[in-house]
């Protein structure tokens, strides 16, 4: 049966013999890595320009337009069209900018949120790296994006940029806590920071988390569409405000930077959300019986978040800047914590202290 | 109420403060004052209950090169009364100067800022008379019917 | 210019922390600014301090080039002046020049005026809906106000060949008349864009984010707004009747049976929500306007040349798309007008911006200024 594992025993297998094949089998345990990465990487490119035509796709379907059409079939290679125009176009920079930073900024909006993916189970054992702290180390990673917008925003010499920057920086920080305190309640109730782990306790429990967890599910939608700057979180870019927000002044490559950043994040949130409430790569109840390998079952989960959260964007208008700290402050983050206190006295009274 | 009933009406209220009241061909009623009379005569069209004059829906100016005068013209209209009144003044092309409406109604600012910028009526008592329309850094009143001859307008020969 | 404004513009250290202002230059060029005009906002933080609009960058002088136009070159100009709402304003002309000169229209192109000047507020209103909602993030209902304005359009431009700038009503009467078909296809089109009406409203009306952003913000009360000049609808929304199809009515507006949409609040809410109730009223006055079109002729018996009577003067005022619309033409005997003035809604509406800004966080800037339905040629003209 082909599943994911069994792929990557074969390709595993495979080069383990091409290694052994060039001498080098002392360095397998160091190419490995690399390699997986290098996979994951063209994985990823390949996915997140498929998802910007699906958003392309999603937003002219709901607003009675057709959408890109006209570059290969239904469009599909539209992305891969933009995408060379903007590596080969002029890449435009404002004559004040603070040099260093300016470059650097788009690169850690690219890296951090991409690195985010590292850790993703995309079937059994399919994973770059399986980290026993995997939730920790994205929640962690994927924080650095402020820190690059932020950078952007001062670097760029401009002050729509600047106050994009700001805003920002203040709306990742605080939607940041309601993020991480959404999980906690999963990392009690399985004792595990481990992704993997997480979707084995599922399968084992026989249910998915966002049964039990729907409160933090919503919250953890919320807060990862808000950061990953999404409507109608989307202040610091703001259109009609900020005309781009922090990457006003960017153009060409380091623009494209900053998009594919976006969407990954949006991979990356959604991927986490499919993993801990979804069931990760498990098939849907009763439907075992079909043989369809995991990762077919994790992506469909995956385009289905990413289709709502793209279908959130183009629904809702932009909130205001005070309206979402006071939304992040003042309701996401008491919810989730008397979620978890829910949690913790439910679990309690269901099995005692020795849940795990 | 007919223009005539408001005429007469008009002329029996502002006896001593209008120069003159006419209703004209096309059926509108224009008060004509001196620059004199004209901050208290608006002020008390806005108050005076039977007029309440409360809507300044226009103000701008005609140019009258050959007489020497630029005509400072606003339109009032009262959202209780329903009726509509014009209000001439008459000043001096050379040295114009008017006192400003701005105290009466807010809508002025902008609509003076307008004349003067095009026709250089200067509003006396004007919180902020600047160019509106033009650069502020321009020197001539485009609106005025000498400014054609600057060969702005390109004759066809 | 620029260096100029900007020195006028004082940097004070009256914060706590002896810091500037952090002043922003938004426009000449900017998405939400609807064209070319410039605000010149301060900032303390998000706080909005001061905003200063910028007008003139879309100055064309329309007043003085009518100057040196025969009456009906004019009315082509008249396009230009609103073009997003370009029949009320050709229409406003062409009403200020025949009372001017005394020539009355045939009824037929009175009730083609009608039928013409609502569906362009529709048109209007549709697109105003689509940029505010787009203004505050909503991207989704331009592209549903497009597509009715579409619509639209092709009924204005099976009639005058136009889309944009029509020239469409002239003096004396409409350009031509409409072809058999106009009739049953535009009241097609009316049964097929009132459901959707409701259609944007279940969109935007009630959505907790879109009330968030526009309940409460930009309050206009009736006093205020009435001393500083705010007409239309952006007054109605304070609950101020004002509209001058019923306080003056011109064409036939005395003949048809429509209310006069009123809100209390005065906010950007109810600015919103009186531009929707007025689409639904000037369905109900297009379908009365064409019930009672009947045969005739379209155009008044007039002189080859126009020409005013000397020393005549009129001010002539409409209900526009954005609110009052006024003329005001001084004729001297000769067949160009000696005086234009176009009394434009957007100028006056523009006027409060500041005052409704100040303490506001910037992103209610586009609140504000998408609620007054602001025009830059209109304020510019």
């Amino acid at each position: 049966m082909l599943t994911g594992e069994n792929i990557v025993q074969l390709v595993s297998g495979l080069l383990h013999w091409a290694y052994a094949q060039a001498g080098i089998s002392s360095l397998a345990g160091v190419i490995d890595p690399i390699i997986s990465a290098v996979v994951m990487f063209g994985f990823i490119a390949v996915f997140v320009m498929f998802l910007v035509w699906m958003e392309r796709k999603v937003s002219a379907h709901m607003q009675s337009r057709i959408g890109p059409n006209r570059v290969g079939p239904l469009g599909l290679l539209q992305t891969v069209a933009d995408a060379i125009k903007l590596t080969i176009k002029e890449d435009v920079k404002p004559v004040n900018r603070d040099k260093v930073p300016y470059f650097i900024a788009p690169i850690v909006a690219f890296v951090a949120t991409f690195m985010g993916m590292v850790v993703i189970p995309f079937d059994k054992g399919v994973v770059v790296q399986d980290l026993n702290v995997g939730i920790l180390y994205i929640i962690a990673i994927t924080g650095f994006t402020v820190i690059a917008i932020l950078t952007a925003g001062w670097s760029s010499n401009n002050k729509y940029a600047l106050l994009g920057g700001f805003r920002s920086a203040a709306q990742i920080i605080s939607y940041e806590v309601s993020l991480v305190l959404s999980v906690v309640p999963i990392i009690m109730i399985t004792g595990t920071l481990s992704l993997s782990g997480i979707v084995e306790y599922q399968k084992q429990a026989g249910y998915w988390f966002i049964l039990p967890q729907i409160v933090a599910f919503l919250i953890f939608i919320t807060s990862a569409t808000a950061e990953a700057n999404r409507a109608p979180f989307d202040i610091p870019e703001a259109e009609s405000e900020l005309i781009g927000g922090f990457h006003t002044e960017y153009s060409g490559v380091k623009f494209a930077m900053f998009f594919l950043g976006e969407y990954i994040a949006v991979v990356v949130s959604s991927a986490v959300a499919v993993t801990l409430f979804l069931g990760g790569w498990l098939p849907l109840p009763y439907l075992d019986f079909l043989h369809i390998p995991g990762f077919v079952w994790f992506l469909a989960k995956l385009l289905l978040v990413i289709y709502l959260i793209m279908a959130f964007r183009w629904t809702f208008p932009r909130l205001r800047v005070d309206q979402l700290m006071d939304f992040g402050w003042k309701v996401l983050i008491p919810i989730s914590i008397i979620n978890i206190l829910a949690t913790a006295v439910v679990w309690f009274c269901l099995y005692g202290k020795g849940a795990q | 109420m007919t223009n005539d009933e408001l005429k007469s009406k008009l002329e029996a209220d502002f006896k001593d403060q209008v120069q003159s009241v006419v209703v004209t061909a096309q059926k509108e009623l224009v008060i004509t004052a001196t620059v004199a009379q004209y901050l208290s005569l608006c002020k008390q069209l806005r108050d005076k209950s039977g007029y309440e004059m409360n809507h300044l829906s226009s103000l701008t100016a005609v140019d009258y090169p050959k007489e020497n005068k630029i005509t400072v013209v606003s339109h009032l209209w009262s959202y209780k009364n329903c009726f509509q009144l014009t209000v001439k003044v008459d000043v001096d092309r050379g040295n114009s100067s008017i006192p400003t409406l701005f105290g009466i109604w807010a809508s002025a600012n902008w609509f003076e800022r307008e004349v003067f910028d095009l026709y250089g009526v200067v509003f006396e008592g004007h919180p902020n008379l600047r160019r509106i329309m033009m650069p502020d850094d321009y020197q001539k009143f485009p609106l005025r019917k000498d400014f054609a001859d600057d060969g702005f307008i390109v004759k066809p020969s | 210019m620029t260096d100029l404004l900007l020195s006028q513009v004082k940097l004070s250290g009256e914060s706590q922390f002896g810091t500037d202002e952090y002043v922003v230059n938004m426009g000449p060029q900017h998405p939400a600014t609807h064209g070319v005009l410039r605000l010149i906002v301060k900032l303390d933080g998000e706080t909005v301090k001061e905003t200063i609009p910028v007008l003139g960058y879309l100055h064309r002088s329309i007043e003085k080039i009518s100057e040196n136009r025969t009456y009906p070159q004019c009315i082509t100009y008249t396009d230009r002046v609103d073009y997003v709402s370009a029949m009320s304003v050709n229409l406003a002309f062409a009403l200020a020049t025949e009372r001017l000169m005394g020539i009355e229209a045939p009824a037929r192109a009175q009730w083609l005026r009608m039928v013409f000047v609502e569906l362009q507020r529709l048109a209007s209103h549709l697109l105003w809906m689509g940029a505010f909602a787009g203004d505050i993030g909503a991207l989704t209902p331009f592209l549903y106000g497009l597509r009715e304005r579409e619509r639209i359009l092709d009924l204005f431009e099976m009639t005058c060949g136009q889309r944009l700038t029509y020239n469409y009503i002239r003096i004396g009467g409409v350009m031509i008349d409409v072809l058999p078909e106009f009739v049953p296809k535009c009241r097609a089109f009316l049964d097929y864009f009132e459901p959707k009406i409701a259609e944007y409203e279940g969109l935007l009306t009630y959505n907790p984010i879109f009330l968030e952003r526009t309940k409460g913000v930009g309050v206009i009360s009736p006093e205020v707004g009435i001393n500083a000049g705010i007409c239309g609808p952006s007054l109605r929304g304070s609950g101020v009747s004002c509209d001058v199809r019923k306080q003056q009515p011109y064409l036939f507006y005395d003949q048809v049976k429509f209310n006069e949409c009123l809100e209390t609040a005065g906010d950007c809410w109810s600015r919103y929500k009186v531009r929707m109730n007025e689409m639904r009223e000037s369905i109900s006055i297009i379908r009365q306007s064409l019930d009672r079109l009947e045969p005739g002729p379209i155009e008044a018996k007039m002189p080859p040349v126009l020409k005013a009577p000397t020393n005549s003067e009129i001010y002539s005022r409409i209900e526009s798309s954005r609110g009052e619309m006024g003329v005001y033409l001084v004729g001297d005997g000769t067949a160009k007008p000696w005086k234009v003035k176009y009394r434009c809604a957007s100028f006056s509406n523009l006027y409060l911006l500041d005052e409704l800004t100040r303490g506001w966080k910037v992103a209610d800037i586009m609140a504000v200024l998408g609620s007054l339905d602001m025009i830059v040629p209109e304020v510019d003209r």
